[in-house]
């Protein structure tokens, strides 16, 4: 649905050193995070909001809500830890294998998947979701070890030890600017504005030429892909995975994240979870009730604060601005 | 005192506005036609009065009560019946399914109702048990008109009535439509057929472009659809 | 065999149950409603604290569990669903799903997440061909077929009925003749959530209650509901019971699969016709390169 009010993030040229500030913004936030809050809290973050980004490519950009994300982020999980417990102890080589996978799956799947729209794509991911979910807790259970999970450690490379808690956490942040640059060029480029457009009106799309099913695949396998990563750096992080990290409920943390803070503009997407994250750890451990309090929220996030925060915030440095001009 | 008195409507669909500080008038009895090109406003006027859509300005007054903005429902029970130009009927009902919402919504006894959609088209007495869907489109049309009679609406509201259809059957509507001209049914009817509007209007309003242009009160003037046309 | 093709046709009736307001609700309103598996739970829940009360009358506390639902379901129908339609999806997904987060740890709370099991109220067997079959069982199933009937007389011939196919096709034309869609969409909305309830608590002896029992039949049922048509009552009827031989057949073979055999079906039906355009897309494909 259009809504009358014109985007208040428009499409801007690539402004390098825009990109720059807002990365660095970003880097001292979290770095500052590591060093007054838990820093073990604070890696669950960074892999959280790296999963979170490749959520709003999808659906923020895109206007495409899907529930079965998280296959990909299981996938990468299940496949770096297979590797190495099965091949190598190599992290990157882990890593590398985990998003390649993730890429594959999300190409073929995404073929079938988006010849869908609405509530049967919404469904249909669930649907590849519980598969995989199955596949992992039993089918494969020969390699997966089911419901037992799989144990691993990663080797060092380098001066990349994982079991340096410090050393992990600097890796991540890096990866987590990685991403946020890769999809900040991705969204302000050609691609970007195609795929914003496309979210207002398929059909316009279409008739203006493109072929707009090649770009909701490609979003599809991108935002599966970079949805891959964090699974991957999980598993390498914590040395376990089960099948919990696969299973379809993960999808609503996902879901609600990019709620909070706001869809389809990336700053977004890293806050509010970093926010859902915290609520969880904080409430999750002082609240019983903590789900019924997440469900209350949602309520009221889903009436009264749609546009999440980067939305209303946004929304005041207009007013502000507004304000600014008729004074001057 | 007019029936309906419409002052200065604006609707606009998000920003793009499609009717300008319009206003008409229609008093008790009249058959009053609105005639313009595609795309001038004219369905966007009728469905702001039945309460389908809201102006975003203006005020539109109905038995001395104003209206804009009320639901369809609630006008639809005040006796205002709006009949759209897509001809769509209850497809999956009968065509006495058609018929019994109509009277059921309207408090009116189903027999009654009954004959009176079948006084328009007699055949419609063989039809009942037909599935309305199965209809042709003048006798959609027909059928359409003839539910939104039941209950004695004290307004009609009629969307191109004769479009799309074949002459034989244009002249049927054109019949019913000069039976309810007679018994003085009031009605605004949008209509680009502008036989039929010289021949049944007591008064014409032109569009253009969102706004109206002209308005024609002279019998003769109407009379001569030459002249018609050279507004449009 | 036999005794797993009774089993399906319940688990095919159950689904009916509760599917039936679920596709309906998407019909009328283009919302997927999560709530829907909140009603259903809470309305088992209801059931087995009310039984022992009711001197452990079936009929009663079912009864009586379906009628407490019923003005939750129209709560939610005024105050959540209502207020979405017309919106975006998503925002009726999130906040549907919201509900029945809310459900389930409301359940969690009241009556603890251990499962509660209810025994077969009847607790004779038939005797059909050296099989024993719980009567149960086969009451279940009559009663879904009766429903099946009941419905179809309901949307046929009664007023309320005929409003709502009327206004599923053309709102406004029900609206201009003066009728409250609305009111209409609601009263089959909350006859939809009864069912579920009613669906549920025909269930319990059959399975164990837990709190998260609306999540996992809502799954089954978006299959049942995409297989067998969205607002198609016809349609669900077969779905659900497809759906439930699917679930017994894979469930005596290869137990674990059998819920996800349901997905594979549904993932089948949604992408025969995509499946189709996607062959043709690689095989155009393959034509203009070659």
């Amino acid at each position: 649905m259009a809504s009358p009010r014109p985007n208040t993030f428009p499409v801007a040229p690539l402004r390098k050193g825009i990109i720059a500030r807002d990365m660095a913004l970003i880097a001292v936030c979290f770095v500052l995070m590591a060093l007054f809050i838990r820093l073990h809290w604070v890696i669950d973050f960074t892999i959280f909001c790296i999963l979170v980004l490749s959520f709003d490519l999808l659906y923020g950009f895109m206007g495409r809500l899907s529930f079965g994300h998280v296959l990909y982020y299981g996938t990468g999980a299940y496949v770096a830890s297979l590797v190495l417990a099965h091949l190598s102890s190599n992290p990157f080589l882990a890593i590398a294998a985990g998003v390649a996978v993730g890429a594959a799956l999300a190409a073929v799947l995404g073929f079938i998947v988006m010849q869908t729209d609405g509530a049967p794509f919404a469904l249909i991911n669930l649907a590849f979701n519980q598969i995989g979910f199955w596949l992992v807790a039993s089918g494969f259970q020969r390699y997966t070890r089911g419901e037992d999970g799989l144990n691993t450690t990663a080797g060092a490379v380098g001066f990349i030890n994982f079991t340096n808690h410090s050393i992990a956490f600097g890796f991540l942040l890096v990866c987590l600017l990685l991403v946020f640059l890769l999809l900040k060029v991705l969204t302000l480029s050609p691609y970007g504005v195609t795929i914003r457009s496309i979210k207002e009106n398929d059909d316009r799309v279409k008739f203006l030429g493109y072929n707009i099913f090649f770009y909701k695949w490609l979003t599809f396998v991108l935002s599966s892909t970079v949805a891959a990563l964090p699974g991957t750096l999980f598993a390498i992080f914590y040395g376990f995975v089960a099948p919990t990290i696969i299973s379809p409920f993960g999808n609503v943390e996902v879901i609600f994240a990019v709620l909070i803070g706001g869809a389809g503009n990336l700053f977004g997407a890293i806050i509010g979870g970093v926010v859902y994250k915290l609520m969880s750890n904080y409430l999750a451990t002082s609240i019983t009730r903590w789900e019924m309090l997440l469900g209350i929220l949602l309520l009221i996030w889903v009436f009264k604060f749609r546009r999440g925060l980067t939305g209303y915030a946004s929304e005041l440095i207009l007013r502000f601005k507004r304000k600014q001009g008729v004074e001057a | 005192m007019n029936l309906l008195e419409v002052m200065g409507i604006d609707v606009a669909y998000g920003y793009a506005k499609v009717l300008h500080d319009v206003s008409l008038k229609l008093q008790q009895g009249e058959m009053v036609f609105i005639v313009g090109r595609n795309g001038a406003g004219k369905t966007t006027l009728l469905q702001a009065i039945s309460g389908l859509l809201k102006p975003t300005a203006g005020r539109i007054i109905y038995q001395g009560q104003e209206i804009q903005g009320l639901p369809a429902e609630k006008l639809a029970r005040q006796g205002i019946r709006f009949v759209a130009q897509d001809k769509k009927v209850f497809s999956d009902l009968t065509v006495k399914g058609n018929i019994e919402l109509a009277s059921y919504a309207s408090g009116e006894d189903l027999g009654r109702a009954i004959d009176r959609v079948t006084s328009l088209y007699p055949k419609f007495s063989e039809f009942l048990g037909r599935r309305a869907g199965g209809l042709s489109g003048g006798q959609r049309e027909i059928l359409l008109i003839g539910r939104a009679l039941v209950g004695a609406p004290k307004l009609l509201l009629i969307d191109e009535p004769t479009e799309g259809l074949a002459a034989i059957v244009i002249e049927d509507i054109f019949r019913i439509l000069n039976e309810m001209k007679k018994e003085k049914v009031s009605t605004f009817i949008v209509e680009q057929n502008l036989s039929i509007v010289s021949r049944l209007a007591d008064r014409i309003y032109i569009m253009k472009e969102g706004k109206i242009i002209k308005e024609m009160a002279d019998r003769a003037e109407i009379g001569e659809t030459a002249g018609l046309e050279s507004y449009l | 065999m036999l005794e797993t093709l009774i089993y399906g046709l319940t688990i095919g009736a159950i689904l009916y149950f509760f599917s039936i307001g679920l596709s309906i609700t998407f019909g009328t309103m283009q919302i997927v409603n999560f709530a829907h598996g909140m009603v259903y739970s809470v309305g088992v829940y209801l059931f087995i604290t009310f039984l022992p009360w009711l001197g452990k009358f079936f009929p009663f506390a079912l009864a009586l569990a379906v009628v407490a639902m019923l003005p939750v379901a129209f709560l939610v129908e005024r105050f959540v669903i209502r207020r979405l339609y017309g919106e975006s999806l998503d925002y009726a997904i999130i906040a549907t799903y919201a509900v029945l987060l809310i459900g389930a740890d409301l359940i969690k709370w009241v009556w603890g997440a251990m499962p509660q099991p209810v025994s077969d109220p009847l607790r004779i067997s038939v005797r059909f061909w050296e099989i024993n079959i719980p009567l149960y069982r086969i009451v279940v199933f009559l009663s879904a077929v009766a429903l099946f009937l009941g419905l179809r007389a309901f949307f046929n011939r009664s007023i309320v009925g005929k409003i709502v196919i009327a206004a599923l096709e053309d709102r406004p034309g029900v609206r201009c003749l003066g009728l409250d869609v609305n009111k209409y969409f609601s009263i089959v909305f909350v006859i939809g959530s009864g069912l579920a309830v009613l669906g549920g608590v025909l269930y319990a002896p059959i399975a164990t209650a837990e709190p998260y029992m609306g999540f996992h039949i809502l799954l089954v049922a978006f299959a049942v509901v995409i297989v067998g048509g969205m607002g198609n009552l016809t349609g669900t009827f077969i779905s659900a019971f497809v759906l439930g031989l699917v679930i017994a057949i894979t469930a005596r073979f290869w137990s674990q699969a059998a819920d996800t055999m349901v997905f594979a079906v549904m993932a089948l039906v949604l992408l025969k016709n995509s499946l189709l355009a996607a062959w043709r897309r690689l095989t155009g494909m393959a034509a203009r390169t070659g």
